[in-house]
């Protein structure tokens, strides 16, 4: 099968295969929210961030370690 | 004047020194919601009795006796929070959170519960399951959100203080709407027990929303569970980002915090200088993509399956669209942030704090919760968080304080600094309200400006 970003298939097909029911209304607001989101989350996702690991055990409360 | 009318400091400072009965104050506040919270519905609950019952029992603290509103994202021992919605997808039940420990132990009297954005999933406060909160500068717009009712009820002078809480943005976006001065403390600075993601979150803080920076001090004195100190700021150190984003507001929005940032720089003997953040619109959005995480902690398929009807439609099917954010978008999302806390450690090297407006415009409608900036029309969600995600996703403190008046509706700049230095930053804004002789500090919404019946 061919991947969609689609919302008028990649939402309807993602709420289908995790079991999640959803009325037209849901649909529509899911549907404006994968417009909003997707493009920026293909960006991020793209983003070339080699060599930047996640902080582990993060502490927020202090500036990155040196 | 009511002493209810005076500041945070001035009644506590009344109550200690025997001036003002805090028995009458509590009852002049609670006279005071039931007589302008129908303009404004801020608080969607009081409890004389209980009320009563804390002020009898107030210990000698820094806040003893004073009436403040906690938002209705924490437990009460007496009732349990509601998180703005019909159903928050969350166990919730009375208990003693970290706020109300904080506060109770201060000596403070908490008078009622405060509105807030449904699910805290909105910068405008439009949305909840107690009706929309209002602007009490004008009740036709929006108060901001998601800390929407403690923000109005300090503006409509229904108390001098109240806390919220901070996911994206929500305790400053309410301060810049409201004309008050509002603290997002460093993470894990402030008391958060209780908050049902706590055992989760690394972007949700409390915070103190008052009338200026003082009061803030004294509140989030308490908040944090220690003195947070005045020092100087002489030689203040500003740095500003100039990137299509952060230029992208409102012109009388940016002349008013262009002129505040001057004036702070002329006030402490300081400077300004220009400061790189590349990445920025990827990072509000790993800010976002990281809190909506967090809010699936117990989320199941099942359990979305049986959402309250009576949830808002916008957020009936955002909890469920969360359902399909990619993992790896997550991962990139907790790269990107490492790489910023980089960069803001550099830039924090060089300058003490960063300013930009902290909303990009003054509060829109609450019919129509829109936006016009020179790029365009936008919901104003998607315009505010541009300016806030960044203080959560990485951790640093921020203040919003008031700097102007655009259609008689207030102007806010934010300031950030460095992870820590929460105290420095309520000394800049301290600075700002001297630089414009408390001018903006000073002004009260025309609801807060209302001939009062009550004298306590």
């Amino acid at each position: 099968m061919e991947a969609s970003d689609r919302a008028d298939e990649f939402v309807p097909a993602g709420m289908a295969s995790l079991g999640i029911e959803a009325d037209e209304v849901e649909m529509a607001v899911m549907g404006v929210a994968h417009q909003m989101f997707w493009p920026g989350i293909l960006g991020l996702i793209s983003m070339d961030l080699d060599g930047v690991a996640p902080e582990r055990d993060i502490d927020l409360s202090k500036g990155p370690p040196a | 004047m009511s002493a209810l009318d005076l500041s945070l400091r001035e009644q506590a400072t009344a109550v200690r020194d025997g001036e003002v009965d805090p028995a009458e104050l509590l009852e002049a506040s609670l006279a005071r919601i039931e007589e302008r919270n129908p303009a404004v519905n801020a608080v969607v609950e009081t409890f004389p009795e209980r009320s009563r019952e804390m002020l009898a029992t107030a210990p000698e603290g820094p806040l003893r006796g004073v009436p403040v509103v906690l938002k209705d994202e924490w437990p009460l021992p007496w009732r349990a929070q509601r998180f703005g919605a019909a159903d928050m997808l969350a166990p919730a039940e009375p208990g003693e959170s970290g706020p109300y420990r904080a506060l109770r132990d201060a000596g403070a009297v908490i008078v009622g519960v405060g509105n807030m954005h449904e699910l805290g999933a909105g910068s405008t406060g439009h949305v909840s399951v107690y009706g929309p909160a209002r602007n009490p500068w004008d009740t036709e717009r929006c108060p901001g959100g998601s800390s929407s009712g403690p923000a109005a009820s300090v503006a409509a002078g229904l108390v001098a203080g109240a806390v919220g809480a901070d996911g994206l943005g929500s305790v400053r976006f309410p301060a810049a709407y409201c004309g008050l001065t509002g603290l997002k403390p460093t993470f894990g600075r402030s008391a958060l027990a209780g908050h049902h993601a706590a055992a989760v979150t690394e972007m949700i803080v409390s915070g103190p929303l008052c009338v200026d920076a003082v009061d803030c001090r004294l509140l989030g004195s308490a908040l944090f569970g220690e003195e947070l100190h005045a020092g100087d700021v002489t030689g203040l150190r500003i740095g500003v980002v100039r990137d299509p984003v952060s230029e992208d507001v409102d012109p009388a929005v940016r002349e008013a915090c262009e002129g505040a940032i001057e004036a702070l720089r002329a006030e402490t003997g300081g400077e300004v200088k220009q400061v790189e953040l590349p990445d920025l619109p990827q990072a509000t959005l790993a800010g976002i993509l990281i809190i909506n995480t967090e809010m699936m902690n117990g989320v199941t398929p099942r359990r979305l399956n049986e959402v309250d009807p009576e949830l808002s439609p916008v957020n009936r099917g955002f909890v469920k669209y969360r359902m399909l954010m990619p993992a790896a978008a997550i991962v990139q999302a907790k790269r990107l942030r490492t790489l910023t806390r980089r960069r803001l450690a550099a830039i924090f090297a060089e300058v003490d704090v960063l300013a930009w407006p902290t909303v990009p415009a003054v509060a829109p409608p609450l019919e129509a919760p829109m936006v016009e900036l020179p790029s365009g029309t936008h919901m104003a969600d998607q315009a505010n968080v541009r300016g806030a995600a960044l203080g959560n996703l990485t951790g640093i403190p921020g203040v919003s304080v008031p700097v102007g008046l655009s259609g008689g509706l207030p102007i806010g700049l934010q300031l950030q600094a460095a992870w820590g230095r929460d105290e420095m930053l309520l000394d800049a804004a301290e600075a700002l309200e001297r630089a414009n002789g408390r001018r903006w500090v000073n002004e009260r919404s025309p609801l807060a400006r209302q001939a009062e019946p009550t004298e306590a």
